[in-house]
């Protein structure tokens, strides 16, 4: 009994854990189970939120996490599945939007199953390292929808063809076009690029290569470019309303390259509306479209930009060497100016003011204007004629545009110093016959010409401007030493320093008697107050006012050159006077005498002499009277010199050699500065060197360059290296 | 009625609680009450249906934790009473989703001259240890011999990390999720070197290899350090000579980096490495006694040399033989912090190579003999902060003049071996007993 009842009292070994309800985890799994259907039926209004959560949590902290993650999967799978076929069975139009709205339950659903089960997302999920609720739903959903066979290829297609109606002008529902794209962008970039970029970018490659052969054959260029233009703002339209911002760079470079890269040398070179016909047409707006389009693709501008350098070459080249065309200096000039405003209005309006593009004008005009070795003569004889005349009346602000347009053409000189001669010339002229309209304009342009060439450029130019003040203050210092001279003619002399001015060869004539007087007394004075000078009379470039009376009793005051003094002077004392006689007379060089003549008596309207026999040319055995019959509406009668305004052939030549004769001091000097600090150096890098150092001013010949370093081994400045002969060394 | 519409009605646990939406929208979406309140869940419809006396909702939890919790939401403060276990409040907490508002409530910003000691916490490992490591979100991890113990920032010990057993060289934290142990390498197995753990789980999830000439080869692992552009940097010893800075990627746990020490240069035993972020160069200090000299060099992994240096080994030995113990770059005035066994801080100019160490006057001799197990030194750096240990306390100086401003003691577990600032919070392991404290800052003050 006892034995019996202590084995009844015996208390059973522990043998298991306290096991809650093996159905528990089933339980509880059913009820979140039938939650989820619920929920993806929208029918989740009665369920509870509360219970759910918990029943989550607890199944978690049961250590049940990977049933419920399971159970979670297969059942999210299989409701995947069956919105797969409610989307298949969709027709035609329809299945976008069913796509679209289940795509919104979808994203509903997953939501509140996150919701409920976000004890399981934020604890056991981590800490066993599987996939996030939210991000297992996207996944599912690319797996069983987005990738499902049947749905795949079909989405595709009708996102291609919605994309090809629009294109092809048809209205489409954007709003759905841009749900569906966020729809696979959400599945992450790599469904985007691989499900739907991918072959978006083929099909529209495909696309606008046919478009682009149909209208390169039937359309002009403008035309053309204006449909580029069209389409690529179109594909941007339809990346800023539908599509992925990364889209942009490819979409855009896939209209670059089948509408513009593919077909640029055509575009360019066409025929009667290529870049050319829009150039000489003054197409801005064709060019600045042209331009904006062919700077998106590799070598656009750079087509462009050829294409212009040779028409500018070629147009450039026609008008400089066109012998019709630089007859007129002014006109010839006037030509290459407005040429540079046509170009540098494109460049400013069309391209952007492209500094590659302004260079390329500028090396373009560099290149032709040089062809014309007459150019620099040229740019002078305009200033010269704007100077003198051109200028009247016109503002401030307008010479100095004139000036420095002028001044852009004179950067493209490669002969820089031959432009000093003439200006150097034609500046004396203007200064010696008080002919330049305005001081302020003629420093102005000194300043400019400093600015770009430096001291040395315009230190003799500026010279010529010192002589004529200080000539100015000599003459009155003059007149006030002898207040006795008030009475007789009046004289006024311009001291002109040698070196500064244009050399002249010194011929004199003989003066009347009465000037001569007034000339030694001025010539004593100077001399008298400066001391150690030289004055020698330069009477070529002189003018004189001198009074006259004619036969009926007409007086006139005629402004003429000493010359025609010295010639009509003579005629106070005799009527009749032969060629003969007035050369012995004033004994004025041929030439000058002719010309001095045939102004006087063959200028219609300043004829105050008459010549026997009555003709244009002056011959040897011509006599001259006085015209009793001159007439003219003016007291004040200026009598010109006929000169030529260009130089003529010989003069060139003369001046060509001079500029050649002072070009060798300074070859030679650039050669001793250089090899100065080099010491040695080889042919080849001195001839560089030189031309580099005197581009400014001119374009060495290497010829000559050599010729000058032969002649400095003559004078021992350098000498060859004994073993390379091509090497010169510096002899200090 | 505005009002009234406001109003929520819980019963939780038998409780009735009354609050407002706006408070509970104080959780946050990614909360219990974040979803209930979506759209979705029809929350707000059924409190209108009711017609403004409110249905209640049943929540089946604690209703005294609900009420801290709740207090929580309206104050952003944690008061905690005496009767409710701290664990019990976390297991509420996490169940609402609300633990990282607790954790944010329960300690302030971190200030060195504010620190009050929160908790010390006992371990049962043997021996001595060897470093403790703050994460960054206020647990942390202590090794001791082999064996790296995990604490959450609960305080709660995670399973344990071991890398073959070997004797544990330094940790560091990745994040909060991941650390990263080195040991010394396994003579004989090839085993050993560094390893990549789950802080949460202790499992092993990579395990970093070191490549010589194509050839994978064991090593041993020594002091780690991490950049910002996700590097892992440690001083590693080859079987074969081949000392230096190993660096790996932490995203694909690649070798991407080897930077060998010159001749006459020490970099693989390191004791400290530090990455500096403004100079992009890895700082690296082998001092004293592990070698016989101290040698502190900047590394540019970009130009792939040591941009400066610095030695004593041309220093003439004084008197009192001040010995570098441990040092820390301070990249805001550009120059090297460096400490002795004597607690005296010194300084060293990083814009000039070869310079030498300006002691700092305030040096403090030892009252009193050393303790039987003297720890050197250690130095850390937070916010224009600079902390030393010496013996039992930690010392904190501010910046710009380094300022001794507080001081930090606690008498029970003997010297302190090492300590670390993370997290808000400072930890600080002790020698003996086998104790670490942790530091924190009380919240603000409620005006």
């Amino acid at each position: 009994m006892s034995n019996q009842k202590k084995r009844n009292f015996q208390i059973e070994a522990f043998k298991h854990k306290v096991v809650v309800d093996p159905k528990y985890a089933e339980k509880t799994w059913k009820i979140l189970e039938h939650a989820i259907h619920e929920i993806y039926n929208l029918n989740a209004s009665g369920l509870s939120f509360e219970e759910l959560y918990r029943n989550a949590y607890n199944m978690v902290l049961h250590k049940f996490g990977e049933k419920l993650y399971s159970g979670l999967v297969t059942t999210m799978t299989s409701h995947l599945i069956e919105i797969s076929k409610s989307i298949e069975a969709a027709q035609g139009g329809l299945f976008l939007e069913e796509l679209n709205r289940k795509w919104n339950d979808h994203n509903k659903a997953m939501q509140m199953i996150r919701d409920i089960l976000m004890y399981m997302d934020r604890t056991y999920i981590p800490s066993t390292q599987k996939t996030p609720v939210h991000e297992l739903g996207l996944n599912l959903w690319r797996d069983n929808i987005v990738h499902s066979p049947n749905i795949q290829t079909r989405l595709l297609t009708t996102l291609l063809d919605l994309i090809q109606r629009e294109r092809s002008g048809e209205v489409i529902n954007r709003g759905l076009m841009r749900n569906i794209i966020k729809l696979l962008m959400d599945l992450g970039p790599s469904v985007y690029q691989e499900d739907f970029e991918k072959h978006f970018l083929e099909v529209s490659a495909e696309f606008y290569k046919g478009e682009s052969q149909k209208f390169i054959n039937c359309c002009d260029c403008g035309d053309y470019l204006k449909e580029a233009e069209r389409r690529l703002n179109e594909e941007f339209e339809r990346v800023t309303h539908y599509l992925d911002t990364r889209s942009e760079v490819k979409i855009t470079s896939v209209v670059e390259k089948e509408m513009i890269a593919n077909h640029m040398p055509r575009l360019v070179h066409m025929e009667n509306s290529g870049l050319v016909n829009m150039l000489l047409d003054d197409k801005y707006e064709d060019l600045k479209r042209m331009y904006n389009l062919f700077r998106r693709v590799s070598n656009g501008l750079l087509t462009i930009r050829e294409v212009m350098t040779s028409h500018i070459r070629e147009t450039g080249k026609q008008l400089v060497t066109d012998p019709e065309k630089s007859k007129d200096p002014v006109e010839f000039v006037q030509r290459l100016l407005d040429e540079k405003d046509k170009y540098d209005g494109i460049i400013s309006s069309s391209f952007a003011n492209d500094k590659t593009f302004q260079n390329a004008l500028n090396s373009s005009f560099e290149y032709f204007l040089n062809l014309n070795p007459r150019s620099p003569e040229f740019i002078s004889l305009f200033v010269d004629d704007k100077l003198r005349k051109g200028l009247k009346g016109v503002s401030e602000e307008d010479v100095e545009i004139i000036l420095d347009k002028v001044m852009t053409l004179f950067r493209y000189l490669q002969e820089k110093d031959v432009f000093e001669k003439y200006y150097k010339q034609h500046l004396a002229k203007r200064l010696l016959s008080g002919k330049t309209v305005s001081d302020d304009a003629e420093r102005s342009l000194i300043v400019k010409l400093k600015t770009e060439c430096g001291y040395q450029f315009t230190c003799k130019l500026e010279g010529m401007f010192t002589d004529m003040k200080t000539s100015q203050d000599t003459m009155q210092g003059f007149y006030a030493s002898h207040p006795e001279l008030g009475g007789g003619p009046t004289l006024t002399v311009q001291v002109l320093t040698t070196g500064s001015w244009p050399t002249q060869p010194s011929v004199t004539c003989n003066l009347p008697a009465e000037m001569l007087a007034l000339c030694e007394k001025f010539r004593s004075y100077y001399l008298g107050t400066h001391t150690g000078r030289r004055l020698s009379w330069q009477c070529n470039m002189g003018t004189a006012d001198i009074k006259a009376s004619f036969g009926k009793g007409q007086k006139h005051e005629l402004n003429v050159s000493t010359y025609q003094m010295c010639v009509l002077m003579l005629f106070n004392k005799a009527d009749r006077l032969s060629y003969k006689e007035i050369e012995q007379a004033t004994e004025i060089p041929a030439p000058d005498l002719k010309r001095c003549l045939q102004s006087l008596a063959c200028v219609k309207g300043k004829n105050v002499l008459r010549k026997e026999p009555m003709s244009k040319e002056i011959v040897e055995d011509d006599a001259f009277f006085v015209n009793d019959k001159f007439a003219s509406k003016f007291y004040k009668v200026k009598i010109g010199t006929v000169v030529a305004q260009k130089e003529s052939e010989p003069e060139k030549q003369e001046t060509r050699q001079r500029v050649e004769e002072d070009r060798k001091p300074q070859i030679e000097a650039a050669i001793v500065r250089i090899m100065k600090s080099r010491k040695t150096l080889d042919h080849n890098n001195i001839i560089a060197e030189v031309t580099k150092q005197l581009q400014s001013r001119f374009l060495a010949n290497p010829t000559e360059i050599k010729k000058r370093i032969e002649s400095l081994i003559e004078r021992d400045f350098l000498e060859r290296d004994n073993t390379d002969r091509k090497l010169y060394r510096y002899l200090a | 009625m505005g009002i009234q519409r406001d109003r929520v009605k819980f019963n939780v646990g038998g409780r009735i609680f009354e609050t407002t939406s706006t408070t509970l929208a104080n959780a946050g979406r990614n909360s219990m009450f974040g979803a209930m309140f979506d759209g979705d869940w029809n929350f707000q419809s059924e409190t209108e249906n009711s017609g403004g006396t409110g249905t209640e909702y049943f929540i089946d939890r604690n209703p005294d934790c609900f009420s801290v919790l709740l207090d929580l939401l309206r104050t952003q403060e944690l008061h905690l009473p005496p009767n409710i276990p701290e664990k019990l409040l976390y297991r509420e907490a996490s169940f609402y989703g609300l633990l990282d508002h607790v954790r944010s409530a329960k300690w302030g910003q971190f200030n060195g001259n504010r620190l009050r000691l929160s908790r010390s916490v006992a371990g049962q490992a043997p021996g001595d240890g060897t470093a403790i490591r703050a994460g960054p979100d206020g647990g942390c991890c202590v090794a001791h011999g082999s064996m790296v113990h995990v604490y959450d920032w609960m305080l709660e010990e995670h399973p344990p990390i071991s890398l073959d057993f070997q004797r544990v060289n330094d940790v560091g934290w990745v994040d909060s999720e991941n650390v990263v142990i080195s040991v010394c390498e396994r003579l004989g197995r090839g085993n050993g070197g560094m390893g990549l753990f789950s802080s949460s789980s202790g499992e092993l999830r990579h395990r970093f290899q070191v490549n010589h000439d194509n050839q994978i080869k064991s090593f041993t692992a020594g002091a780690l350090s991490f950049s910002q552009d996700y590097k892992i940097f440690s001083s590693c010893r080859g079987r074969s000579n081949e000392y230096g800075i190993g660096v790996w990627d932490q995203v694909s746990g690649k070798q991407v980096d080897f930077f060998y020490e010159p001749p006459g240069w020490s970099l693989g035993d390191a004791d400290k490495l530090q990455w500096l972020n403004g100079n992009n160069c890895l700082l690296v200090a082998t001092l004293f006694p592990r070698k016989d000299n101290c040698y502190i060099s900047l590394v540019d992994f970009r130009e792939r040399k040591m941009v400066w240096n610095w030695s004593d080994i041309s220093a003439a030995i004084t008197v009192d033989e001040k010995r570098v113990r441990d040092a820390i770059a301070m990249e805001e005035s550009n120059s090297v912090c460096v400490v002795n066994e004597f607690e005296d801080l010194g300084f060293i100019d990083l814009r000039v190579n070869g310079g030498s160490v300006r002691w700092s006057s305030r040096s403090r001799l030892m009252k009193g003999k050393m303790p039987d197990e003297p720890c050197y030194p250690k130095l850390a750096l937070h916010e224009g902060q600079l902390f030393s240990s010496m013996n039992d306390c930690i010392s904190v100086f501010c910046a710009p003049d380094w300022v001794l401003t507080s001081r930090l003691r606690r008498s029970y577990g003997g010297s302190i071996c090492d300590f670390s600032i993370g997290g808000d919070r400072l930890f600080a392991l002790h020698s003996e007993e086998n104790v670490f404290d942790i530091w924190e800052t009380p919240p603000p003050p409620i005006i």
